[in-house]
């Protein structure tokens, strides 16, 4: 059998005039835009620097604002005031603070639809790969060009399969998995490539556990990746293809594979469970574009049910958007959550970035479960950040520490 | 646009967009010279403050991995760096050095010499280090030259659309 063609190149072929071969540089259609609220303001400046007015496709375009759902002071008010007024004279969508992620919306609005090309300014863009889109993250400069010309340009890259196999400890979660794989292989087999995954594990994922392998995508190094659509999908016709070619092919055996960590300040820097256990902890945040879905907050909710959170951690829980926070009210977790002492905020990126509270102190030693963990990321560059599953970060919550797998079982 | 001569400034390491802009700033501030002053402050503080026009940033590992933020590579920009060469980029960051007019330059950096002259030729796909020594490099596109000639994307795409209306 022939190599099968990458994914990656049958999507840009059908938004390009150009011949598609790996490396080519070749303008392709966009067929949707979303912008972040830490660049929509940059956004303005550039269109009012350039005297552009007015976008192609305004219906095409989204403004989210997640970072700063709850503005921690002037300058970023001030700048959100100047984004939303902005988007209100493009006339594109605008989505109200706390409505959620920017990435978690976009799976559920739809704007992710296999084989579209969605381009979004902020680097967890990726993370519609798993609804078989190719989603790239780009700067605003990117967005910009791609808004008044509806193109952008592309280099095509080489494709890389990535086959996982074998059956790991019970408690290992996808972003397990992801961070074994980065502890263990690096960036370097994915950078700038087209990530496919393949086999069992990959096609077995749910699809909340998809969204979570496909955020890191950007973590990894690639340009894009793509999951197995979920059973019961109509995607089929644009599945990873199961018959890779073999010299472009990595497979990794994930049997026996414990829960796993990463260590500040790389999300590549990665340990097993058991070489942290007993480490204390003063700050737990479950969130993020990599783990605020239902799954993650239904996680976190069965562990902490009936319990009390440390009386000397400090935990956030962050729903990726509001119609998660809905669904985990309907299903009473939220208020297992704030009975155990947790702190829930409104739907959006939580801490992560540091663009809003709670911001960890100097020395904190702080397990979060999103998907990097450079120093300075949650505002404080004093503070040593680790990354985990929600299960992980759930049950360290609960302990003021690193569990041990036996607690972890517990 | 297409002969960059600078000096060499190394910054060690795997880079990420964090390290060299804190994303709090980037919610603060639209102007790069805000943001200027607070480069590499967690990773290398005191770094930003001895840049100076014309310098070429030289990394030893991935350069510029993580968020898409472009305003890294503005804050640069406004620190006076001309062009980042690298073994390696982040992708995203390295469409950010070339939609923002500097280039971006995928090379061998282990025989540069921090603080002595670099030149580049863009067209010609090479650098010369200190003077004496050439290092080639596949050379860029034609089409990310132009980009740079024009002074970014956005002025490239105004370009065009400009030229198509007036029937150019």
């Amino acid at each position: 059998m022939s190599t099968p063609e990458p994914l990656v190149e049958r999507i840009i072929d059908q938004h390009s005039d150009d011949a598609v071969t790996p490396g080519a540089l070749v303008s392709v259609r966009v067929d949707r835009i979303y912008v972040q609220d830490g660049n929509s303001p940059t956004l303005a400046r550039l269109f009012h620097k350039h005297g552009i007015s007015s976008i192609r496709e305004p219906e095409k375009v989204a403004f989210v604002f997640d970072h700063s759902v709850l503005a921690p002071n002037a300058a970023i008010a001030d700048r959100m005031k100047e984004a939303a007024g902005f988007a209100k004279e493009l006339g594109v969508q605008v989505m109200r603070r706390g409505d959620g992620i920017s990435h978690v919306i976009a799976q559920e609005e739809g704007w992710f639809q296999p084989g579209t090309i969605v381009l979004g300014s902020d680097s967890h863009t990726c993370a519609g790969g798993a609804n078989q889109s190719l989603a790239l993250g780009m700067g605003v400069t990117d967005i910009a060009a791609a808004m008044i010309s509806g193109e952008t340009w592309l280099k095509v890259p080489e494709t890389v399969w990535l086959n996982v196999v074998g059956t790991p400890h019970p408690l290992v979660r996808p972003k397990d998995v992801v961070l074994h794989i980065l502890g263990t292989l690096g960036q370097a087999p994915f950078l700038y490539k087209s990530v496919e995954w393949i086999g069992p594990w990959a096609a077995a994922l749910t699809e909340d556990g998809a969204a979570s392998v496909a955020s890191m995508g950007v973590e990894m190094g690639a340009k894009c990746v793509f999951l197995p659509p979920r059973r019961g999908r109509s995607s089929s016709v644009l599945s990873p293809v199961f018959a890779p070619d073999e010299a472009n092919t990595i497979t990794v055996d994930i049997t026996g594979l414990d829960p796993v960590v990463a260590l500040p300040h790389s999300p590549s820097q990665v340990a097993s469970l058991s070489d942290v256990a007993g480490l204390s902890l003063d700050y737990v945040f479950i969130g993020s574009c990599t783990n605020s879905r239902l799954e993650d907050i239904e996680e976190a909710a069965r562990m902490l049910d009936g319990k009390a959170v440390h009386p000397d951690v400090h935990m956030v829980v962050t729903p990726g958007s509001q119609r998660i926070m809905e669904d985990a009210l309907r299903l009473g977790l939220i208020g297992i959550l704030t009975r155990a002492g947790a702190l829930v905020t409104p739907a959006g990126c939580g801490p992560c970035v540091g663009a809003q509270g709670p911001v960890p102190a100097s020395g904190d030693r702080v397990l979060s479960t999103m998907n990097r963990n450079f120093k300075g990321r949650m505002g404080n560059g004093q503070a040593e950040i680790f990354l985990s599953s929600p299960l992980v970060a759930a049950s360290s919550a609960l302990l003021g520490r690193f569990p041990s797998i036996e607690e972890l079982k517990a | 646009m297409t002969e960059i001569r600078g000096k060499a400034r190394f910054v060690r390491g795997q880079i990420s967009t964090d390290d060299i802009i804190p994303a709090r700033y980037k919610h603060m501030y639209t102007d790069p010279a805000d943001m200027a002053p607070h480069v590499f402050e967690n990773r290398f503080p005191e770094l930003a403050s001895s840049f100076e026009e014309g310098d070429v940033l030289i990394g030893t590992d991935v350069f510029g991995i993580g968020s898409s933020r472009e305003q890294a590579v503005s804050s640069l920009m406004a620190l006076g760096i001309r062009a980042i060469v690298s073994p390696r980029f982040g992708r995203i960051f390295f469409r950010n050095c070339w939609n923002l007019g500097i280039p971006a330059i995928e090379v061998d950096t282990s025989r540069f010499i921090e603080g002595r002259p670099v030149r580049l030729d863009l067209t010609g796909g090479y650098a010369i280090i200190d003077e004496n020594q050439g290092i080639s490099f596949p050379p860029p596109p034609q089409r990310m030259i132009r980009i740079l000639e024009n002074g970014g994307l956005l002025n490239t795409v105004l370009n065009e659309a400009a030229h198509s209306r007036n029937g150019i």
